[in-house]
C-alpha cells in the first residue's frame, strides 16, 4: 500500500473500526471458519478464560476449526494477555487492531522459532523506548508451544512444531516490517 | 534455532475474512487504488483526492452493514458512493465552500503524500485526456465510458453503480462509444 492508502486504512480503523467489527454481515460473505464461534470447544475455552479474568475479547476465528486465531484478554490488574496461534499468522495485525480498539494504542511484534517451547506459559512483551501501556503478555499456541499440522499452516508458515521466541510492545504506529525485525524479551517468563 | 516473523503478509491476503473488520479490509485493499484513480482524474489538488477518497471510504465503513454482496460487487458499490460523493464536492464547490468545511475537515496530507498523490494524479493524465474528450457527451454516457473504460468494471458492475439497469446501461455505453469514434 502506498503511503495515504496506510495512513487511511489506519485512520479508518482508528475511527470505525469499532463498528465495523460488529456490523452484522450477510452470512454467505462470512468465512466458513467464523462459524467456529458457535462451536461449543471455542465456547468452552472462552468460558475458561472468563473465570480468571475481569474482561475477555474472543476476536473472529479462522483456519483449523478447533483453534481460535486469537484472543485478548484484560486481567483486572489492567496487563494483556493476547493468545494466538502461528498457523494464523495472518491475525497479528487483527491483534493490533483489536488492541488499538480496546484502547491499547500500542501494537505487538512477535518472533517465533521452531521446536517446544522451552518453559510452558506466554511471554512477557519487552515494551520499545516510549512504550508506557499495560503489561502485555503473549501466548502461541497451548501453552507456549503450537503443533501444526500439514494443512492446516494456512499457506503462511511451515509446517512443524514451534514457540513464541521473542516479544515487543510498539507504539501504534510502527510499521510492520519493523515488528517483523523486532527481538523483544527472550524466552517465557513464566508469568 | 531459526526465528520465523510472524508479521509475514500482513495485508496481502485474498482468503476468505473471518470478520466484518478483516471483509472490510479486504474490500478496501480491493478497490481503494482505482477509487483514488476515479477522483485523481477529476482533481489536480492532492489534497482533494486524498479528501474524497477519504470520503468515499468512511461512508462505505458507516453503510458497510447495508453492503450486500450477493446483490452486487463490492466495486461496483464503491464507485456507487464514490460518483455521489464526487457529485455533492462539485455541488458544493460551486457554493463556494472551502475544502475542509465540505469534507468535514479531513487530516492534511503531509509532504511524502503530496508527492505520492500528485504522481498518481499525473500517472491519470491519459484517463483524464478521455475525460476531457467526453466532455460532450451527456453526463450518463460519460460515466458509463468512464466506469468500463477506466475504472475496469464490468458493465453489470457500472450498471449497479450508477443505479440504472443493464440494458439500459449497455444502451447508454454504446452510444458513448459510438460518438467518441465519431468525434475522433
Amino acid at each position: 500500500m502506498s503511503r495515504f492508502t496506510e495512513h487511511l486504512w489506519r485512520d479508518l480503523v482508528r475511527e470505525h473500526g469499532a463498528r465495523i467489527v460488529h456490523t452484522d454481515r450477510p452470512e454467505p460473505a462470512r468465512a466458513r471458519g467464523a462459524r467456529v464461534l458457535r462451536r461449543p470447544r471455542v465456547l468452552a475455552g472462552s468460558t475458561l478464560v472468563l473465570a480468571g479474568v475481569g474482561a475477555v475479547l474472543l476476536v473472529a476465528l479462522s483456519g483449523p476449526a478447533t483453534q481460535p486465531a486469537f484472543a485478548i484478554t484484560t486481567n483486572s490488574d489492567g496487563s494483556v494477555l493476547v493468545e494466538l496461534s502461528y498457523a494464523q499468522n495472518q491475525n497479528l495485525p487483527q491483534v493490533n487492531q483489536k488492541l488499538a480498539q480496546m484502547g491499547t494504542h500500542e501494537q505487538i511484534g512477535i518472533q517465533m522459532g521452531t521446536g517446544p517451547a522451552p518453559v510452558p506459559g506466554p511471554v512477557t512483551c519487552k515494551p520499545a523506548p516510549g512504550v508506557s501501556g499495560p503489561t502485555v503478555r503473549v501466548l502461541n499456541g497451548t501453552n507456549g508451544t503450537e503443533v501444526i499440522k500439514p494443512g492446516e499452516s494456512g499457506d503462511n508458515t511451515a509446517e512443524g512444531t514451534f514457540h513464541l521466541v521473542s516479544c515487543g510492545v510498539y507504539p501504534e504506529n510502527t510499521s510492520l516490517n519493523t515488528l517483523r525485525g523486532y527481538t523483544g524479551n527472550t524466552g517465557n517468563t513464566g508469568g | 534455532m531459526p526465528e520465523r516473523s510472524v508479521a509475514v503478509r500482513a495485508r496481502s491476503r485474498g482468503g476468505v475474512p473471518s470478520s466484518p473488520l478483516e471483509e472490510f479490509e479486504h474490500v478496501y485493499l480491493r478497490n481503494v487504488d482505482v477509487v483514488m484513480g476515479y477522483f485523481a482524474r477529476r482533481c489536480r489538488d492532492p489534497q482533494t483526492v486524498a479528501d474524497l477518497t477519504s470520503e468515499t471510504f468512511v461512508r462505505a465503513a458507516d453503510g458497510f452493514a447495508g453492503f450486500d454482496p450477493r446483490r452486487g460487487s463490492d466495486r461496483a458499490w464503491l464507485f456507487g458512493i464514490a460518483t455521489r460523493v464526487f457529485a455533492r464536492h462539485c455541488e458544493q464547490s460551486a457554493d463556494g465552500r472551502e475544502a475542509a468545511a465540505r469534507l468535514g475537515g479531513y487530516r492534511s496530507l503531509d509532504a511524502d503524500e503530496i508527492e505520492e498523490l500528485a504522481e498518481r494524479i499525473d500517472a491519470e493524465r491519459e484517463g483524464a485526456a478521455l475525460m476531457q474528450r467526453c466532455e460532450q457527451l451527456p453526463a450518463v454516457e460519460r460515466a458509463a465510458v468512464e466506469l468500463v473504460d477506466l475504472a475496469g468494471l464490468t458493465p453489470k458492475e457500472a450498471a449497479m453503480a450508477l443505479g440504472v439497469s443493464r440494458v439500459a446501461f449497455r444502451q447508454r455505453l454504446s452510444r458513448a462509444r459510438t460518438r467518441l469514434r465519431e468525434g475522433a
